[in-house]
């Protein structure tokens, strides 16, 4: 089967999905108007909006996979996230709110916490001990730690309006009402995708290493400040809109390399339709598994990638020895 | 072709490189060589621009390095880096065409001078059998000939190799010298090698550049290198000399007595 088949699959799986996830459980309710209520105005921009964030967390993941040449660095095992939630529950807690070009405090606050976190992990592991994949995760699961606890410590000065509303939004939800947020979310990604598009040639040069990056032509600096700054955004605007939603960014760019291959020019259009359709895929089961009530999908996508990062983490071994 | 004046490469406090002149004209063959950690992959690092020099002046085809765009500086410099090819999940053919990056922006369409080279680099180093394959199934010398193929592909009159043929068998290290000189012979490419293969270096290269905890201890004709006072400083080793019985060359062999 050639790629070009397999991505025309893969539009189609993700049309299907798009398409008739937001009728599943519709039949019980008897007046049509609420129906049309209930689809037009809850189902289908919560469906596009889920589409658009899971693009976004796996176009991402896949991002750091290769900048990094390790399938378990990913916006949520480096840190980013966690960054990206501390500067959001921060705004939170502060109560400052404004907007600048039409984003939110949070918005802000979440992005200039997800790039704090990289610029972080990214300087202590590069100048500190020199590059290799261990030291770079293990700084990213110290940040984390350290980030949450400081998530905790604002959780604990917080009055109880503003704690519940942290700890609810750290579960990360898909819940949305009309079409405002998925306005706010589209133009991060759509721009994300856009540039990672771009540099599709230079993001397989990077997985083959910085040295022959370099040797091909590659300014890798400047590629990798680029998509570090895109990505933080993207991921930045996600969390603060939809909380961090785990493991996306780490199962659905893995599963595409095995499906796909290595080659970015297809790995990246795959990515961005099966990461769209795996968000979607788990945000209606987390509706329907205990419907009438509703699981907050970051539990069920965490509760899958946990597992998932063993499996990997296990296969990962197995081979390096 | 190369010329590099009173070059230093230092990292933080530590002087990797010291004072390095080199003059590499075109076609020439030249081996690099030293004890570890003298100073060989950095050298090459530093004709790379992977690593600046600090000072002195390093020249290529009359122009300042740091005058030169990545993508120009890559379509006049290959690399071979040492166990490049380890850890790669590209199929083979994957990996060599991505070489032609320089030679594109984003719009640009694949061009038949590109299949060309790239079709070109498989035959010489005899990839063709094996192109669909991915990198991680293949063997250490298979795996060495995808690496200089790709730095073929890449269509560069200056190839640089670091250590090319460490890990490999007997059999393959000879494979892959023949190769090299092969290029450097019928390809006309000016090839600068790292190697720790001091009888290789001494009997195919034309030009050895001795480094030394970062200093240069030696440069001169290949034929002139031998000679056991200046391998004793170099490696801190005695060797031995001995006739080659087909071609009567010398052969030197470390002393383990």
């Amino acid at each position: 089967m050639t790629i070009q088949f397999k991505l025309i699959l893969l539009g189609l799986f993700s049309a299907l999905v798009v398409l008739a996830s937001p009728w599943l459980d519709i039949s019980a309710i008897e007046s049509s108007a609420i129906k049309q209520q209930i689809i037009h105005e809850l189902r289908v921009p919560r469906v596009l909006f889920a589409f658009t964030a899971g693009s976004g967390l796996a176009l991402c993941g896949m991002v750091f996979q290769a900048m990094f040449r390790n399938p378990l660095a990913t916006p949520f095992t480096l840190g980013v996230a966690s960054g990206a939630s501390l500067g959001a529950a921060f705004s939170v807690y502060s109560g400052i709110s404004f907007t600048i070009l039409g984003l939110s405090a949070t918005s802000l606050s979440a992005f200039a916490g997800a790039l704090l976190a990289i610029s972080l992990v990214y300087s202590i592991s590069r100048f500190r001990f020199g590059f290799s994949g261990e030291t770079l995760l293990l700084t990213g699961v110290a940040i984390s730690f350290f980030f949450s606890s400081l998530i905790l410590l604002i959780q604990y000065l917080s009055n109880v309006a503003d704690s519940f509303q942290i700890i609810r939004w750290l579960m990360g939800s898909l819940t949305v009402v009309g079409y405002q947020e998925l306005k706010q979310l589209l133009p991060f990604v759509a721009l994300t995708a856009a540039v990672i598009l771009f540099l599709s040639r230079e993001l397989n040069l990077l997985k083959a290493g910085d040295e022959i990056a370099i040797s091909r032509g590659v300014s890798v600096k400047v590629v990798r400040y680029t998509l570090f700054f895109v990505t933080s955004l993207c991921v930045g605007a996600i969390v603060a809109l939809c909380g961090p939603i785990g493991f996306v960014g780490m199962m659905v760019p893995h599963i595409c390399r095995l499906i796909i291959g290595e080659d970015h020019r297809y790995l990246i259009p795959a990515t961005l339709l099966f990461g769209g359709s795996f968000l979607v895929i788990c945000d209606t089961l987390a509706r329907l598994i205990v419907a009438p009530a509703e699981l907050p999908v970051g539990v069920l996508t965490t509760l899958l990638g946990g597992p998932f990062f063993l499996w990997l983490l296990m296969r990962q071994h197995k081979k390096l020895y | 072709m190369i010329s590099c004046r009173h070059c230093t490469v230092t990292v933080g406090d530590k002087i990797l490189l010291a004072d390095i002149n080199l003059e590499v004209a075109q076609g020439d063959y030249l081996c690099i060589v030293g004890p570890n950690g003298s100073g060989k992959s950095t050298l090459l690092k530093m004709l790379l621009a992977i690593l600046p020099s600090q000072s002195g002046s390093l020249m290529i085809e009359g122009k300042s390095i740091d005058d030169y765009s990545s993508k120009s500086l890559a379509q006049l410099v290959s690399y071979v880096p040492q166990n490049g090819g380890m850890h790669q999940t590209f199929t083979v053919e994957e990996f060599v065409q991505m070489a032609r990056y320089s030679y594109h922006s984003v719009f640009s369409n694949w061009q038949p001078q590109d299949h060309q080279a790239v079709e070109q680099a498989l035959q010489i180093t005899q990839c063709d059998g094996f192109r669909w394959r991915n990198m991680s199934t293949l063997s250490g010398g298979e795996c060495q000939r995808v690496m200089i193929a790709a730095a073929l592909a890449q269509d560069t009159p200056v190839m640089l190799l670091d250590e090319p043929t460490a890990f490999l068998d007997p059999h393959h290290q000879v494979a892959v010298h023949q190769l090299i000189r092969q290029l450097n012979q019928q390809h006309h490419k000016t090839i600068i090698e790292v190697t720790h293969d001091i009888n290789h270096a001494a009997h195919h290269a034309r030009h050895i550049l001795a480094l030394r905890e970062g200093h240069c201890l030696w440069h001169g004709k290949a034929g002139e290198f031998f000679d056991a006072t200046r391998l004793k400083t170099l490696y801190e080793q005695t060797f031995v000399f001995a006739r080659h019985p087909h071609h009567g060359q010398l052969i030197a062999v470390a002393d383990e007595s």
